[in-house]
């Protein structure tokens, strides 16, 4: 294997790997529901991405032709995502879960909880 | 010509009815009576054969893989039953036209009939055991019907079940003892079996069988102590009691005695058993039918004892005696349907049965009168009468034997005392009902009744006096031929005549006339000696054991099954590890040959998560919530296991049944509180806990032993002619489609029926609909965000795009219809869930039913379609094409097949999620079962 594909795709493996922990340690340890939600919305995506993207050049130059299934992959963990942390920050509020004190804005919880669907 | 001929017609003849009864009474009745009449003549045809002495067969292959055929068999035995179940049936047809009124159903009436009718055809023209005792049952159960027939009436209805019960109990003492003869001779077929008579009276089972075979004749035909359904049975209309109880029901028993008579008769069993209960039965149905004051009732009694005189016959073992009880057959057959039927007339046209109103009718009905009285005076054995004769050669064969030893004269005693009773319960017959001064308070005038219903009463008293007058050129060679097939070798000389010159016989004859009118002269006395003991009412008793019975099994029932789930769980589970641990203990080595594979760090991570998430699942069960998504995480391990050894249909599976299933049981846990109680004791709790543990280490040891045990399957025949046979590469999907096509035609049936029939349950269910959760919270007032809404709805092509896609690879590599439909199932639930039933419901308009419909009947058609090359069902075709642009691609009717089983699917998954989803919102209140 040439060395710089070999630089390339480490390189994604090991930022990719450094977001997944990152997120995970930030599910562990963060303070209450709505920043610990971060970890594995974003920094794991993230990191998941990364991986992904590690295994699509290094498919592409073991078989010889362009591999986008993880793109595909990609794609619907973007999709999803969002979609999930705002379904579960929406029932967090919907449940009163409790806040972290420093949090700006804490008032317009009560907004979103009583806002009634048009 | 065919002899299946004259069962099927009238067995066709069975719808005929239903069809005609809008066209009026006459055509109907005419239109019912075209097949029996068909059926008739082609006996008459055969009937020539017959009299030359030959016995016609004809065997078709039903099941020869068990060597079951359709088999006939026409002699001469077989040949008087057909006449008597044909001619008279006729007659009860043209009878019923003018009996059944405007209210009953005439259609239903005569179906009844007519099956009833086939199934006593096939019964006397059976050749094999099995098919006999198959006819046998269908009497039961259609006379069933017939005496049910005014069912508003409760005794109607109770008659009828003891009618059924009695003689259905019966038929299945007769299957046993058709069963065990069946397997002495090693043949259920009735030549081979009437041919080694030897043999099975030998045989060392022949005592159980003949009382096997016996308690069936005896329930049939009304012998003491099974005689108490018949008179209870006189509650069907007349017809059905001229019929049933005089020419064809009750002579089925005497037909099955008379057609074993060659295989089982000629032992001191046989004539204890049948000779002493005919005696007992013809005196108790005489004695009683004395005292009955319903006309039927009467009737029905003399009936009981007749059939004891024709039993008392067949069992004397003479072949004199078998002559005498055939011809009685006949006569009994004549005179009892003719008189039933005068009794039908005479209630018709008065409104009463009731012998101490009805009084005097010689005034208002003189002709009906008199054909009545000459039918009676047959049924007392008058001379110059066909009852007569009869009664003659059974006082001489009474004489005639000797197995009682030093008693043996008490038999001809017993016979005149019998007789006597007869000639007396004929008289107040006579007397009573039409002289002995005026009708007292008839619900009306009596009259003579419509010209035709007395053509039917003429018919048979004609045939009285001709038989009484002329026996032997009217019934002589009938006789002898019928005779001859009882006893399977020459017939015995015997005299029709009516004059024998003087001697005991008819001393015996003179005895019992003089007997019968002194003592109905003197039934006064008699009348109140009887009435000082209680009659006990067989209908009483009958119930009353009946309930027992079933308090019993009810008692035992509820012992065996309270009800607890927890019960049953603990039992299956204790008798598995007794059934699956026992034998282990035989297993010395449980490590088999074949090599193990090394663990890798990924496998054990997995194992550990499932074992982890399943001792979860147990933990939390009562918190239902959390304990749904450990139960979600095991599934996911599952089908990750399944991907790992290279089981990729099966993870799709799993994973897409997988969210189905969790779903399902989010939409169930909606309806159910969100935390159980504690409901077991510790005690409970640990037992249960021993007993699990247990039977787990005893499933782990087997799938290791198993698993490490090298295997010769039948995947390598699949394996290699997967692609040859089914022209696809996955196996997987070629074993759905193709080797074993029928048992997914099968599966999607069972599904669609599983799916209609959940839809059934939960259409019109009002369950309690929870408005807050557990907590007190108010459900949220934002069910469906618009994030949700917008992502779902622009993933749906994409998801159907790759159903598609799954669906159409399916054949080579993983996927195929039915993960296919699933995929396209979560995907539609995903709309509902984020947009809700409201929003869904004016833009999918599919008929989800129609789906699983239309799924079964293309796979159907499909395979079918094999059937127009000449090809077994489900036989698949497929072949290779070439289109530009495409380039070579495959077409294989199995896919086809499989589109059936995704609509199947999809329709199925569907119509349970959709409704079942429906029912927690306020659709439900629109909700119909036609929706």
């Amino acid at each position: 294997m040439e060395f710089w594909i070999e630089l390339v795709v480490s390189v994604f493996l090991v930022v990719g790997a450094v977001f997944v922990l990152i997120g995970s340690l930030g599910l562990a340890k963060l303070p209450d529901f709505y920043t610990r939600l971060h970890g594995p919305t974003k920094a794991t995506t993230l990191g998941m991405g990364c991986l992904l993207a590690a295994s699509v050049i290094l498919v592409t130059y073991q078989q010889g032709y362009l591999s986008l299934h993880e793109l595909l992959i990609t794609l619907f963990l973007l999709i999803t995502a969002p979609v999930t942390a705002h379904m579960l920050a929406k029932t967090a509020m919907h449940h009163n879960l409790e806040i972290l004190d420093k949090t700006s804005n804490k008032a317009l919880t009560k907004r979103a909880r009583d806002r009634i669907n048009p | 010509m065919n002899l299946l001929w004259v069962v099927l017609l009238p067995l066709i003849g069975t719808l005929v009815p239903l069809f005609t009864e809008r066209f009026g009474r006459n055509i109907c009745t005419l239109s019912v009576a075209l097949l029996p009449a068909w059926s008739l003549i082609l006996v008459l045809m055969y009937a020539v054969d017959i009299f030359d002495g030959q016995a016609i067969r004809q065997t078709i292959e039903w099941i020869p893989a068990i060597g079951l055929d359709l088999s006939f068999r026409l002699d001469g035995l077989s040949l008087l039953f057909l006449l008597l179940i044909l001619g008279i049936g006729l007659l009860v047809i043209l009878y019923a036209r003018y009996y059944l009124s405007a209210k009953d159903s005439m259609g239903h009436f005569y179906a009844y009939l007519i099956l009833f009718m086939s199934a006593m055809v096939g019964i006397v023209i059976s050749n094999n055991l099995i098919q006999l005792w198959m006819f046998w049952e269908l009497t039961s159960i259609s006379s069933f019907l017939l005496i049910s027939f005014w069912s508003h009436k409760s005794e109607a209805r109770k008659g009828a079940r003891m009618a059924l019960t009695v003689t259905g109990a019966g038929g299945l003492a007769l299957l046993a003892g058709l069963l065990l003869i069946g397997n002495m001779v090693d043949s259920y077929d009735l030549d081979t079996v009437l041919a080694s008579g030897d043999l099975i009276r030998s045989h060392a089972a022949y005592p159980v069988a003949l009382v096997l075979v016996l308690l069936g004749a005896f329930t049939k035909s009304a012998q003491f102590p099974f005689h108490f359904w018949l008179p209870h049975a006189m509650s069907a209309p007349t017809p059905v009691s001229a019929y049933l109880h005089s020419a064809t029901m009750v002579k089925a028993g005497i037909f099955l005695m008379a057609r074993f008579y060659p295989a089982l008769a000629g032992t001191d069993l046989w004539f204890m058993i049948v000779s002493l209960t005919g005696l007992i039965t013809l005196l108790i149905g005489a004695y009683v039918a004395l005292f009955k004051h319903d006309l039927k009732g009467l009737l029905a009694y003399s009936t009981i004892s007749h059939l004891g005189l024709i039993t008392l016959l067949l069992g004397l073992n003479s072949d004199l005696a078998a002559v005498a009880a055939v011809f009685h057959i006949i006569n009994h057959a004549i005179f009892k349907a003719s008189l039933f039927m005068a009794a039908g007339i005479i209630d018709h046209e008065s409104g009463s049965r009731d012998m101490r109103k009805l009084n005097g009718l010689m005034k208002y009905m003189p002709y009906t009168a008199t054909l009545a009285i000459v039918a009676a005076l047959s049924m007392a054995g008058v001379p110059l009468l066909n009852g007569f004769l009869s009664k003659e050669m059974f006082f001489a064969e009474t004489l005639n034997q000797s197995t009682l030893g030093s008693l043996s004269w008490m038999i001809p005693l017993l016979a005149t005392v019998g007789a006597a009773f007869s000639v007396a319960y004929s008289l107040r017959f006579i007397h009573d009902v039409f002289f002995n001064g005026e009708p007292i308070d008839l619900p009306k005038t009596p009259k003579e009744p419509p010209r035709y219903m007395k053509v039917p009463v003429e018919i048979l008293v004609g045939l009285c006096l001709l038989v009484g007058i002329f026996p032997a050129y009217v019934v002589g060679d009938l006789l002898h031929v019928a005779s001859s097939a009882v006893l399977t070798h020459d017939v015995p000389v015997h005299s029709l005549a009516i004059w024998h010159g003087f001697n005991i016989p008819l001393f015996m004859s003179f005895l019992a006339m003089v007997g019968g009118a002194t003592i109905y002269y003197n039934r006064r006395h008699l009348f109140q000696f009887q009435s000082q003991f209680d009659e006990p009412d067989a209908k009483h008793i009958f119930e009353g054991v009946v309930q027992s019975i079933v308090n019993a099994s009810e008692r035992i029932i509820s012992a065996l099954e309270n009800g607890s789930l927890q019960r049953y769980i603990f039992l299956l589970l204790l008798f598995t590890l007794v059934m699956a641990g026992l034998p282990l203990l035989d297993l010395v080595q449980n490590t088999g040959s074949r090599p193990q594979i090394p663990l890798d760090g990924v496998t054990v991570t997995g194992a550990v998560l499932l074992v982890l998430s399943a001792i979860a699942t147990v933990i939390w069960y009562r918190r239902r919530f959390l304990a749904l998504i450990f139960l979600s995480v095991v599934g996911l391990m599952v089908s990750l296991i399944f991907a790992k050894f290279s089981a990729p249909d099966l993870a799709l599976t799993q994973l897409s049944v997988e969210i189905v299933t969790i779903i399902l049981l989010l939409l169930a846990l909606f309806f159910l509180p969100q935390s159980t109680q504690k409901e077991s004791t510790n005690r409970r709790l640990s037992g249960d806990l021993l007993i699990s543990g247990l039977l787990g280490c005893v499933i782990g040891t087997i799938c290791f032993a198993m698993l490490t045990t090298p295997l010769d399957t039948i995947s390598d025949f699949f394996l290699a002619n997967s692609k040859t046979g089914g022209g696809g590469t996955n196996v997987v999907n070629v074993i759905l489609v193709d080797f074993r096509g029928f048992d997914t035609l099968g599966e999607i049936t069972v599904l669609g029926i599983a799916a209609l029939g959940i839809f059934k349950l939960i259409a019109k269910m009002r369950i309690y609909m929870p408005v807050r959760d557990d907590d007190g919270r108010a459900w949220s007032n934002d069910p469906h965000p618009m994030m949700l809404e917008m992502v779902s709805q622009s993933l749906l092509p994409l998801a159907i795009l790759v159903s598609v896609y799954i669906f159409l690879r399916g054949h080579n590599v993983p996927g195929g219809g039915f993960i296919a439909g699933l995929i396209t199932a979560v995907a539609i639930i995903q709309q509902y869930i984020a947009h809700g039933v409201q929003w869904i419901k004016p833009r999918i308009k599919i008929d989800y039913q129609w789906l699983i419909a239309g799924g079964i009947l293309i796979a159907t058609t499909t395979g079918l379609g094999s059937w127009i090359f000449d090809k077994p069902f489900l036989s698949t075709w497929f072949d290779h094409f070439n289109l530009p642009w495409i380039g070579e691609f495959e077409l294989a009717s199995a896919m086809l097949f499989d589109l059936g089983v995704y609509l199947t699917v999809v329709g199925s998954v569907m119509l349970i999620l959709a409704n079942l989803g429906k029912l927690t919102t306020s659709e439900r209140f629109e909700m119909k079962e036609n929706d």
